[in-house]
């Protein structure tokens, strides 16, 4: 770092902000989105949000009060929309930590205006799936039986069953993702402090600031800790996935028992989680006047990911459909057939269609650059991922080895009233979130404007 | 601190320390200033001088108020739902809590009796199985009485007797009652006493004597399911009624003419049939059934050869049977009989081949619904053949609907005085109700006795409870078996037996002396049945016979009736007469509910159907062909026309079942009852007056309807899918399959392999023995206390049976191969459902169960994802915690009932292998083999679930698990389960040439 080459212009990183913008301006900018008073469209927005999450809520509550027979689920088909749920919200919120974690240890200077928004929505989604794993037990109340905590009937949990290394696994990635999150809060917020003249926000920013005052120390601090805290969410963003996938690869259901299971789910959880960043982004670039700051170069990006991603679950795919074939198990193969032409068979196509099919539009400059092409990718590619679980869960559980016991499942109101309600909580906390704190790290795009580095032409490679 | 001394302050101070004073009195210490120093506090010292003293003072007034508030409170408690448990201080006799009594005692249902073992717990009857003392049965039972205990605690039993709607007393009954009759009696005008058929003599006793007392009364038998055409076919065939059983024992041969006798109705036969079938080694002994009939039976599923003909041509095809063998040289037989009805030249010879060879070991059963010349010519068959395999005795004759008809028309007509209605209900069961209920209404006098209040009941002016039949006394005849029937409770209710009603009425006009039943019976026994010169007392007799529940008649055989072959001429012109065209409907007796008595019986309604497992109604079965003719799929409603009668009812599509034949179940679409009430259709209306045979309908008319209902199925995918489930041999391929063996698969684990220091509990299921019946899942619910969930949840697919039986077709869809296979958990050694539990709610026991803690399930589901048999059942809602007396009586105390949001599963009656164990440790020995039996293995009429200790090499399970015919379902799965399926065998005469390749 020290002795930097200066690179050919042809090599250097482009422009990371459209337009000039100075240090200051830049905190007007993004910081003062807070201050003001929202539009009407962002309480129409809200209300709309909150609406649909009472109702998840109500649903919610009166499914604790009758039982999971509120839900379609049946036997075989014993999970559906709540695992489906869970896994498709843990996915979502995995672009969040590889945006902010991983690209930030491969120096991808690009993510810093995202990170934040990012990371907010991974932290939401997290939210939204944790709710599924307690309520979709039959009795919820002893749910807190899943953690092993000392108690005085010397009973454990059972450290041989998935679901509680699910248990470790999401809340340790929530946990991590958390504390990064708020770390890379904390100078933003002392900046919201120092400008702020309202006595009731002043106190709360100086709380949260945790008395931030960005002297030299305070930043070799914040710097080693975002460092180490960046490895350690890599770790976990590949983990954890992997691990709400040995739920279902280390059954013995056909269609779930498969090696491919953890890279697959992997990458189909970054598939989701970048569509659905994509999709809030446009809407956030669009409405806080952004567009300077999350360029058409940043959503060009994204989109170059999602389409590399859609190329890596058609291979998944593939390969269910090869391993089916090559090992000549009954059971598997059967699996296989019904996901292409049983009952839900449409499901299956429409999973291919909306994840493989419809993002090779990507491929062209001009899908990845407007609005129209990249938004419907992307809510074709949240469609396709939910259906995706949908896919693997119930139609893998509907036809499983004794034929005496297969069923069809049929969804009840109550499972699209919490599917809804989850919904309705996600972007309740988005919409909360963009008010309230600063959406854009400032941070961290202030070390990526002109002149923040000390190297020629102000850009770092 | 001095003003808390009440003495004088200075007396406490230490020496040395300054005595003060407070008046120069103090300082004398005179008395009356200690006096004063002591009383500074006293009591009422604050109250004013002039206070009177009546007059409560302050104090006094917070106390008394205090103290009243802190009893009122007290008093306030709410005691309700609290009660003291006090030892016995005289233990009643039999009674160890805890422990449970077995009494023997008989189920009545018809011309049936079946003898019975109850159990009891805490004085409640809690858990029947059969008698193992009965010569015949075997301790073998009927499902209809494995689950009659529900009946006796249904919620729904009328508790008072109630005259024209409003409760009333017995007195007041038997006063109104007995003055009708003694009124009719002098008017000479008729009385009807309607009841079922009975086979207890002390009841015909009683019954003759109240004829004797009211020479006008009518009494009629009748059993409004079985038809008309039986009884018809016997008179004309023996000259008298008969009743049939079959002694397959001796036969080698089964011809059924329709005839389902392996419907679980008669666990005797059932167990002869299939101890022939139980085989180690290939041999030639094995029995072979041929099944003639057009709708699918359980006993055309087991079939070896079967040959789908409408019913109505199985009399004509018989009597060309019976010409092949020799017999009626002077009926003619149309040309081309075999052909036209669709069976094939080699079909044909070989079942005439088998019937010549087996000679007398072979027997041909007729159904109870085939016309009445299907009956003439089997009785002619098995006359010819000589067989040795049939047990025919005369018996009463019931009354047909010809017999109720005129009866009807009399009480139309007003001729009679008064009726009397016990345990029947023609309001519902006679075809034309509405017609029924007007004549009725005509009779005076009207009174019902019986369980749950009826069509029947709502029209009578004397509406009186009876016990059900475990608080009742009675005995019933067998042949020559006596069985003897004992209340096993008390009466739950102010009701009475029908019969000591009877005898009320008998005391009221002065007929008799008997003070009950009970003495009644015990007067009979000691004139007729104790033998004659017989050493022991009555007493100790009696009590011999109600601790074995019966006693043997010896040396009074009757005579056989003999075939005559008088009406022969006829019948045959009858069996060769042509059928209108149209559809054949077959009305059958509901295989759970029979004529619709036990319709509210949820553990029966809930009980799959053992061919199309359809539960909680009566789908129109109709053959895959006629369906699709008609554009109709499984739960479309199509409109019947039958009998002058519409109906519109859903079909179920049967494969197998011959063309042109629909088939529908008799006792559902009851009117009362809280069960009973809206589940399915009622056909009686569908059944024809003034036919010979009402049971079987010709020129029926289908057609589409609008509308589609989803039937509550427990099974909707019907093929295996080629997969190995269920290996079914014929003969042939068991002696190639013997030879060579089948490859065991060896599956490497990373576990340590699990030890079993003291017993490895497993199972083995024959399904060569296995029939269908479902009497295990019955047995299984009512031990297990496993709730019903009703037709919603069922059609949700989430019914609860621990046990059930799986029932795949396979071949041409016309005439499939059936095989059943009973499924419940395989307590598999490497259970895939416990290493998945994230709580170790379900865990393996040292002795090889795989065991279930309700308690610390959380219900997260996974364990029954992961389960490849899918025997695993959550609670998905409250299906039982929320039952209250009398219905939550009949749990089973010793099994956890299971509240919602649980999951549980087959336990292999852990309990009952616990209760052994403490038995086997008291008496300081070993567990003996077979000691220990599951609520399944227990009520298996053909002892095809074998369960014991695998440890012991010794023990017949041990022995079973290494037969040539074993075999583990999913073996590759991996998952070691305990329980070996014995594949199934079949004898067939015909071996086609795709048959022997494969075994799906």
């Amino acid at each position: 770092m020290s002795k930097a080459v200066a690179l050919p212009d042809v090599l250097r990183e482009p422009l990371l902000t459209d337009g000039p913008m100075s240090i200051g301006g830049l905190d007007d900018q993004v910081l003062s989105a807070t201050e003001r008073t929202p539009p009407r469209a962002w309480f129409i927005a809200l209300a709309i949000t909150i609406t649909a999450m009472t109702i998840g809520f109500g649903f919610i509550g009166y499914t604790i009060a009758t039982g999971i027979g509120a839900w379609g689920n049946n036997s075989p088909v014993f999970w559906a929309f709540d695992i489906i749920n869970f896994v498709f919200w843990v996915g979502i919120g995995h672009a969040g930590t590889l945006i902010s974690a991983i690209l930030f240890l491969f120096r991808m200077r690009w993510r810093n205006a995202i990170a934040r928004f990012a990371e907010a929505m991974t932290i939401f989604a997290v939210m939204c799936a944790g709710i599924f794993p307690l309520i979709h037990v039959g009795r919820p109340w002893l749910a807190f039986w899943l953690f092993p905590y000392p108690n005085q009937r010397a009973i454990w949990t059972n450290f041989r069953s998935p679901l509680l290394w699910d248990v470790f696994a999401v809340s340790t990635y929530f946990s991590v993702s958390l504390m990064f999150w708020y770390l890379g809060l904390v100078p933003d917020i002392a900046s919201m402090r120092d400008r702020t003249t309202n006595k009731w926000k002043k106190p709360i920013y100086t709380f949260l600031a945790l008395g931030w005052h960005g002297s030299g120390r305070h930043w070799q601090h914040y710097e080693k800790a975002y460092l180490l805290l960046a490895g350690l969410a890599t770790g976990l963003v590949l983990s954890v996935h992997s691990v709400v996938s040995f739920d279902f690869a280390t059954s013995v259901v056909p269609g779930w028992h498969m090696t491919i299971f953890p890279p697959y789910f992997v990458a189909g959880a970054i598939f989701a989680g970048f569509s659905m960043v994509v999709i809030v982004l446009v809407v956030v670039r669009e409405t806080m006047d952004l567009k300077n700051l999350i360029t058409i170069r940043h959503l060009d990006v994204m989109n170059k990911v999602i389409l590399g991603m859609s190329c890596l679950m058609g291979y998944s795919y593939a390969m269910e459909g090869f391993t089916a074939w090559y090992s000549q198990n009954t059971y598997l193969h059967h699996t296989f057939l019904n996901i292409i032409g049983g009952s839900y068979g449409w499901a299956g196509w429409l999973t291919i269609a909306c994840n493989i099919g419809i993002p090779q539009l990507l491929w062209f400059k001009k899908c990845r650059t407007s609005y129209f092409w990249m938004i419907l990718v992307a809510i074709s590619v949240t469609i396709g991922m939910w259906f995706e679980r949908f896919v693997i869960i119930v139609i893998s559980l509907s036809q499983d080895f004794l034929p005496s016991a297969w069923r069809l499942y049929k969804p009840t109101m109550v499972d699209f009233g919490i599917l809804l309600g989850s919904f309705g909580l996600f972007f309740t906390l988005v919409l909360i979130f963009a008010r309230v704190l600063p959406v854009i790290a400032t941070t961290e795009v202030k070390g990526i404007l002109p002149g923040a580095q000390p190297e020629t032409g102000g850009h770092h490679e | 601190m001095d003003k808390h001394i009440h003495h004088d302050p200075n007396d406490l101070l230490p020496i040395g320390t300054p005595r003060h004073w407070r008046s120069l009195d103090e300082r004398a210490e005179t008395p009356e200033a200690r006096q004063a120093a002591h009383d500074e506090f006293k009591p009422g010292a604050m109250d004013p001088e002039d206070r009177p003293s009546t007059n409560l003072s302050r104090r006094t007034f917070l106390t008394l108020v205090g103290a009243t508030t802190a009893l009122a409170a007290t008093v306030a408690c709410d005691k309700k739902g609290r009660s003291t448990v006090v030892p016995y201080t005289k233990r009643p006799q039999e009674i160890v809590p805890g422990v449970a009594n077995h009494y023997a005692s008989t189920f009545p249902e018809g011309r049936r009796a079946y003898s019975v073992l109850v159990k009891t717990r805490e004085g409640r009857p809690i858990h029947i199985t059969g008698n193992d003392e009965h010569p015949r049965l075997k301790g073998k039972t009927s499902p209809r009485a494995l689950s009659d205990v529900l009946r006796l605690y249904d919620p729904d039993r009328l508790r008072l007797p109630k005259i024209s709607g409003r409760p009333s007393s017995w007195v007041e009954a038997e006063q109104t009652l007995v003055a009708a009759l003694a009124a009719a009696k002098r008017e000479a005008k008729p009385v009807l006493l309607l009841t079922g058929a009975t086979t207890s003599p002390t009841r015909r006793a009683l019954l003759k004597e109240l004829q004797g007392a009211v020479p006008t009364l009518r009494h009629l038998a009748w059993e409004p399911s079985l038809g008309d055409a039986a009884q018809e076919g016997a008179l004309a065939a023996y000259g008298t009624a008969v009743d049939i059983r079959p002694r397959l024992e001796k036969a080698k041969v089964i011809l059924s003419l329709g005839a389902d006798f392996l419907n679980g109705d008669d666990p005797e036969a059932i167990a002869a049939f299939t101890a022939k079938r139980r085989l180690s080694e290939p041999v030639a002994t094995m029995n072979r059934l041929w099944v003639l009939e057009g709708a699918m039976s359980l006993t055309g599923t087991n079939a070896d050869q079967r040959v789908p003909v409408r019913s109505s041509r199985l009399a004509a095809l018989a009597f060309a049977l019976a010409k092949e063998l020799g017999g009626t040289a002077n009926v003619t037989v149309p040309a081309g009989l075999p052909a036209s009805e669709g069976i094939s030249t080699e079909t044909w010879t070989s079942l005439v081949h088998d019937l010549k060879a087996a000679g007398r070991e072979a027997v041909v059963l007729c159904g109870d619904a085939m016309p009445a010349e299907a009956h003439v010519a089997a009785a002619l068959l098995n006359n010819l053949l000589g067989s040795q395999a049939l047990d025919i005795r005369a018996t009463e004759s019931l009354a047909t609907l010809k017999d109720l008809e005129a009866v009807r028309q009399d009480m139309a007509a007003g001729k009679y005085a008064a009726a009397l209605l016990w345990d029947v209900n023609p309001a519902y069961a006679f075809p034309k109700a509405a017609d029924w209920k007007d004549a009725f209404g005509k009779v005076p006098t009207r009174a019902w006795i019986g369980l749950i209040e009826d069509e029947s009941a709502a029209q009578c002016t004397l509406v009186l409870p009876e016990h059900h039949w475990l608080e009742a006394w009675g005995d019933y005849l067998d042949d020559s078996v006596l069985t003897l029937q004992q209340p096993t409770i008390g009466a739950l209710y102010t009701s009475k037996q029908g019969e000591d009603f009877l005898l009320t009425l008998l005391k009221g006009l002065g007929a008799t002396k008997a003070p009950d039943y009970h003495a009644y019976l015990q007067a009979r026994w000691q004139k007729e049945v104790q033998p004659a010169g017989s050493f022991a007392s009555f007493d100790r007799f009696f009590q011999s016979a109600l601790h074995d529940g019966l006693v043997r008649l010896e040396g009074k055989a009757t005579t056989a009736p003999t075939f005559k072959s008088t009406a022969l001429a006829d019948m045959a012109a009858r069996a060769f007469a042509s059928q209108p065209s149209g559809f054949e409907l077959l009305l059958r007796p509901g295989t759970q509910v029979l004529d619709g008595r036990y319709a509210n019986s949820s553990w029966l309604q809930e009980l799959p159907d053992p061919i199309t497992k359809a539960t909680w109604g009566n789908p129109l079965s109709l053959s895959v062909a006629d369906a699709q003719a008609l554009g109709v799929k499984d739960g479309d409603m199509v409109e019947l026309e039958a009998a002058g009668t519409k109906l519109r009812h859903p079909v179920i599509l049967q494969p197998g079942q011959a063309k042109g034949t629909l088939a529908l179940a008799l006792g559902y679409g009851r009117k009362t009852g809280g069960v009973a009430r809206g589940v399915g259709f009622n056909a009686f209306p569908l059944l024809a007056l003034g036919t010979s045979d009402p049971n079987l309908q010709f020129g029926t008319k289908l057609s589409k309807a609008r509308g589609h209902m989803d039937l509550p199925v427990t099974q909707s995918h019907h093929r295996m899918e080629g997969r190995d489930l269920v290996r079914s041999f014929s003969l042939a391929e068991f002696t190639k399959e013997a030879e060579h063996g089948h490859a065991h698969i060896e599956h490497a684990t990373l576990y340590p392999e699990q030890s079993f220091p003291d017993h490895k509990w497993g199972m083995v299921i024959d399904l060569s023995a296995c029939i269908g019946c479902s009497a295990c899942s019955l047995a299984c619910q009512s031990e297990n206390n496993i709730p019903s969930v009703g037709p919603d949840q069922i059609t949700k697919g989430r019914e609860m049976h621990w046990m059930r039986i799986d029932r795949y077709y396979e071949g041409e869809i016309e005439n499939p191969k059936v095989v059943h296979q009973p499924m419940l958990c395989q307590h598999c050694d490497a259970a895939p459902c416990e290493n998945v539990c994230p709580v170790n709610a379900t865990n393996h026991s040292p002795d090889g169960l795989n065991q279930m803690a309700y308690n610390r399930c959380v219900g997260t589901r996974y364990c029954a994802n992961n389960c490849p048999y899918k025997v695993r059942r959550f609670n998905f809602l409250e299906f039982t915690a929320d039952k209250i007396e009398p219905a939550s009586l009949v749990y089973n105390p010793e099994v956890t009932v299971r509240p919602r949001g649980v999951m549980e599963k087959c336990t292999f009656c852990v309990q009952r292998i616990q209760d052994v164990k403490i038995r086997a440790k008291g008496d300081n020995r070993p567990i003996k083999d077979g000691e220990v039996q599951p609520a399944c293995a227990a009520a298996c009429p053909s002892h095809a679930i074998v369960f014991g200790d695998l440890k012991d090499p010794n023990s017949e399970v041990s022995k079973l698990a290494k037969s040539k015919r074993g075999y583990k379902v999913l073996e590759e799965v991996g998952a070691r389960p305990a329980i070996t399926y014995l594949a199934d065998l079949k004898n067939p005469a015909i071996v086609s040439a795709h048959e022997g390749a494969t075994h799906e």
